[in-house]
């Protein structure tokens, strides 16, 4: 028996049958939307500070990234640039920290010093190079953002381990003694406080 | 032609288990396919951060503003055959206000005995913090060059800054600068405190 001619619709039928489901599903794909949540805001808030800043460092950094596929390769590089600034935190002064010799000499004890602003401005940032392979979709806007981000880490990294607290404290203790001075006091001691005792 | 046939059937399975993939991605049970192609996380070159300046300051924060923001560009029309461009992110950061004490001259500081009249600067916004970690993108469409997502970003910023006035950053700044300075010279021994602050513009 030939059973060729029976099977040659059968196969055609289920063919049939696939490019059916593909158009169903096609209708689905489009009408169901890309879901995402949606982002809790939280409310506005405003905050008290007591913050001195006293030292400002600008920094730059670039920002390379190669992403290599058998199929082309991405390429991009950002110029982006940093201020750091560094000071103590006010907050920190108890009333003890400040102790009085009479009326003309005084003894501050100062929080140590911290990076207290980190800003990296979109208008400092430049896009110097980016290329996709043919076959290569282009960077998105997200990327961007993860890679620059990625960036922000980087510099806050590096930035930590320059001398920047040095700098802030040894700042810090010369502008409270001078204002200390121009408030009249004579003999003017600006000391740090540490975890366990004092510096 | 029985070749044919069964390739195509094998053809119209593939479509079929990618089509069903997508709807699943699309309502976030399953990751999207480009993620998955897109393998692991990038991870950007190590390069040196160069110091080009190092500045001494005097500023006293007295007063942050913590806002987020859903920044819309809307839907931007493209030339016939470009797809209408659209950019939805969400932008989290803060304002500082407060002092610029580097324009504190001699005359600023007047003792008299126990008292002490300071002159303070008026309260000011330092700055506008929105780092590349704080934007998000929510929705993009169409081809957004980094010029004009850069300039989203500092529209925000300006967004940020307004908002940051308008809830009244700036009184409340020199409130509390005022509180913080009297309360720092009363523990200096002054009986008398007097902090003169001119009103913000």
């Amino acid at each position: 028996m030939n059973t060729e001619p029976q099977k040659k619709p059968r196969a055609r039928k289920r063919l049939l049958f696939l490019g059916a489901v593909i158009l169903v599903l096609l209708a689905i794909n489009v009408a169901v939307p890309r879901q995402k949540a949606m982002p809790q805001l939280s409310a506005r808030t405003l905050k008290d500070l007591a913050e001195l800043a006293t030292v400002e460092y600008s920094v730059t950094k670039i920002v390379s990234y190669k992403d290599v596929a058998w199929y082309g390769d991405r390429k991009i590089l950002f110029e982006t640039a940093a201020t750091v600034k560094a000071g103590i935190d006010l907050n920190e002064l108890a009333d003890q920290d400040i102790q009085l010799e009479g009326d003309s000499a005084v003894t501050v004890s100062l929080p140590q010093p911290r990076i207290l602003l980190f800003n990296m401005k979109p208008e400092q940032m430049r896009e110097i190079f980016n290329e996709s392979g043919i076959l290569r979709s282009d960077f998105s806007n997200e990327e961007k953002d993860g890679l620059l981000s990625q960036g922000e880490k980087d510099i806050r990294a590096k930035v930590a381990t320059m001398d920047i607290l040095e700098r802030a404290a040894r700042n810090a203790r010369i502008l409270v003694e001078s204002w200390l001075k121009k408030m009249g006091f004579t003999a003017v001691r600006v000391v740090f406080k540490e975890k366990r005792g004092r510096t | 032609m029985k070749r044919i046939i069964s390739l195509l059937n094998l053809v119209a399975l593939l479509a079929i288990l990618l089509l069903l993939y997508g709807p699943l991605a699309k309502i976030g049970l399953l990751p999207s396919l480009s993620s998955l192609l897109r393998g692991g996380a990038p991870k950007i070159e190590d390069t040196p951060v160069i110091i080009q300046q190092i500045k001494n300051i005097a500023q006293m924060f007295t007063q942050t503003f913590y806002d987020e923001y859903v920044y819309d560009t809307g839907v931007m029309r493209t030339p016939l055959f470009n797809q209408d461009k659209r950019l939805i992110f969400i932008a989290k950061g803060e304002v500082i206000s407060g002092f610029d004490l580097s324009e504190l001259s001699e005359k600023s500081i007047i003792r008299r005995g126990k008292s002490i009249v300071v002159k303070l600067p008026p309260a000011r916004i330092l700055d506008v913090v929105i780092n590349p970690s704080g934007f998000e993108t929510f929705i993009e469409q169409g081809e957004i060059t980094f010029e004009e997502s850069k300039k989203f970003h500092e529209d925000a910023r300006r967004i940020f800054d307004r908002n940051a006035r308008d809830k009244g950053i700036l009184k409340n700044s020199a409130e509390q600068g005022r509180q913080m300075l009297e309360k720092f010279f009363r523990l200096l021994g002054f009986d008398s405190v007097d902090i003169i602050i001119p009103e913000s513009r």
